[in-house]
């Protein structure tokens, strides 16, 4: 799938801006706050309906306006328009499909796939198991919605339980203890599935992840992510391992009211060379996984729906050295359509524009093909 | 814009019954105040009613007029199974379908500790008591597939179990008439673990 074109009107620095677009590579130049990033992030509006860091969309509108709309073309197989449209005085955001209002937006989701590296995936591989959790979600959920279902089950049995152990903690009745026993049942249920696709995750995407950070370093060093349930990694235990765990750790949920076992507390483990990347990674090792995960889940998506993701990176060069930043650039020449932006692209010799490829200049929001 | 104050009211009331917005309860309120006298009188009778006659049977808590309702009543049906439903408008789903013909329970909702529904507020105990003292040999568990529903079915299991009858959930699965290719992921994969013998 690639984006022929786009308009954005209104849209942070950008009053007016249209912009025709490679099915290639797209280097986006310019200075600090001249509205490079913003161009991805029309992209991703189109693609997902939500802003890129997750700001709010009024954030998103030109300070001299109370409206902004991004419009774009995607071909695939077929054409298809998007378009949103936001107003601030009624704080209502409408989005179009080939000029059809869809009321979900859920509808859109994953219509038009998308992977995005930017500085913020830092957070993956030195912040909270949370975050890694919240990537691995994402990439199982834009290729299952068996699993996005799942999951938002289990969330809501996870809130249900955790109110349920408040009551109990609170008035310590005995009635209460036969339904607990039915909820636990139930997160047991909901939980061991989530269980079973992420292990069937990380295994099929450990191969993409080798892939793709042998492109970016040669056969040097050798990536892994490691995931255990309470230590067990065989599909057909984590039904009793989970069950166990739950009846040993039953006091400690009582007595701190939340749910303390299951995959809700899941974390991965990045290994390099069979050490620990957080205990053992140099910066330049936790940068080249960061974007060794971003191209994975690029050809993971890309092989499960099919399609080709729009693939938008925001910034990276700048912080890679010039053998890995002439890697990428080989690299994402196989990606097909890339978007990205940097300050200065007569600083690296290295990368290798074809005359396919097409360098865009922003300045003071407003953007033109070199 | 002033409007006459009975006008005012009537919107008023009409728009708290659920999914009537404003607008839409201006639209009913002036269309009952160009109706005939005699018919808006009726529609208020049959409202007064509804209130006044209907009861919740004291056996199942089906709506009936009498004290007990009409399935319980009936001579005809199959006293050896009871259907455990949500909402008594389940039972109205279920007997459309003409394919079930033994009692029914309301239990009149399904647990939910965040909305403060615990087994005591619901319909539980009559339900014991029906099991202990009749020639019941299955109940069958037809609650909405989500989460609260999934739960209370696993809560209801546990508590019956004691009594040694034949326990049964409704099976989930494709539409009749569906199109596979149409069907949501999510139904086919269950649909898929659910397969039966042929």
């Amino acid at each position: 799938m690639t984006i022929d074109f786009i308009e954005l009107e209104n849209f942070r620095l950008h009053k007016k801006t249209k912009l025709k677009f490679s099915k290639e590579l797209n280097y986006i130049v310019g200075g600090n706050g001249q509205g490079k990033t913003t161009i991805l992030e029309g992209i991703y509006y189109l693609c997902t309906t939500k802003s890129l860091n997750q700001s709010s969309d009024i954030e998103a509108v030109n300070f001299d306006s109370n409206f902004f709309e991004v419009k774009g073309k995607f071909s695939d197989l077929t054409t298809n328009t998007a378009r949103v449209y936001y107003d601030t005085e009624v704080n209502k955001k409408s989005i179009f499909i080939d000029d059809k209002q869809i009321y979900r937006a859920s509808a859109v989701i994953g219509k038009f796939p998308v992977v995005t590296l930017t500085q913020s995936d830092h957070a993956i591989t030195l912040g909270a198991p949370s975050e890694r959790r919240k990537f691995v979600d994402s990439v199982i959920s834009q290729s299952s919605e068996t699993y996005l279902k799942i999951l938002l089950e289990y969330n809501k049995t996870l809130r249900q339980r955790s109110s349920l152990l408040t009551q109990i903690k609170e008035a310590n009745s005995k009635n209460l203890f036969d339904q607990l026993e039915a909820w636990t049942e139930n997160l047991i249920k909901n939980g061991t599935e989530i269980v079973k696709h992420r292990l069937s995750f990380i295994s099929d995407f450990n191969d993409y992840l080798k892939t793709a950070y042998e492109n970016i370093m040669g056969e040097i060093e050798n990536p892994e992510i490691e995931y255990s349930f309470l230590g067990e990694c065989a599909a057909g235990n984590i039904e009793n391992v989970f069950e166990e765990e739950i009846k040993k750790r039953r006091e400690e949920e009582l007595r701190r009211a939340t749910n303390v076992v299951g995959p809700h507390r899941d974390d991965f483990e990045f290994i390099v060379n069979d050490y620990s990347l957080k205990k053992y990674g140099s910066q330049g090792q936790h940068k080249t996984f960061q974007i060794a995960l971003r191209f994975g889940e690029f050809f993971f998506l890309n092989d499960k729906i099919g399609r080709k993701p729009v693939f938008l990176m925001d910034d990276i060069y700048g912080e890679l050295d010039l053998f890995r930043a002439g890697k990428i650039s080989d690299y994402l020449g196989k990606i097909g359509q890339a978007f990205i932006t940097m300050t200065d692209f007569t600083k690296y010799d290295n990368l290798k524009k074809t005359e396919n490829d097409l360098l865009i200049n922003v300045k003071n929001g407003i953007a033109e093909n070199a | 814009m002033l409007i006459a104050e009975p006008l005012q009211r009537a919107i008023d009331e009409l728009s708290k019954l659920p999914s009537i917005g404003r607008k839409t309860a201006l639209r009913l309120a002036l269309y009952l105040l160009k109706s005939e006298k005699a018919d808006v009188e009726l529609f208020v009778k049959s409202l007064i009613e509804l209130k006044e006659k209907i009861k919740f049977c004291s056996i199942c808590s089906n709506i009936t007029v009498d004290e007990i309702c009409d399935v319980c009543k009936s001579r005809k049906r199959d006293r050896s199974i009871i259907c455990i439903v949500e909402e008594a408008s389940d039972i109205i789903a279920i007997e459309r379908t003409n394919e079930y013909n033994g009692l029914y329970h309301v239990l009149g909702g399904v647990l939910s500790p965040l909305s403060g529904k615990d087994a005591d507020s619901l319909n539980i105990h009559k339900l014991i008591e029906r099991v202990e003292n009749s020639e019941v040999k299955e109940i069958l568990v037809a609650l909405n597939p989500d989460t609260e529903g999934e739960t209370t079915t696993l809560y209801l299991a546990k508590l019956l179990k004691p009594f040694g009858i034949r326990i049964s959930r409704i099976a989930r699965g494709l539409p009749i008439g569906g199109d596979l290719e149409f069907a949501d992921e999510a139904t086919i994969g269950r649909a898929v673990l659910g397969r039966v013998d042929l």
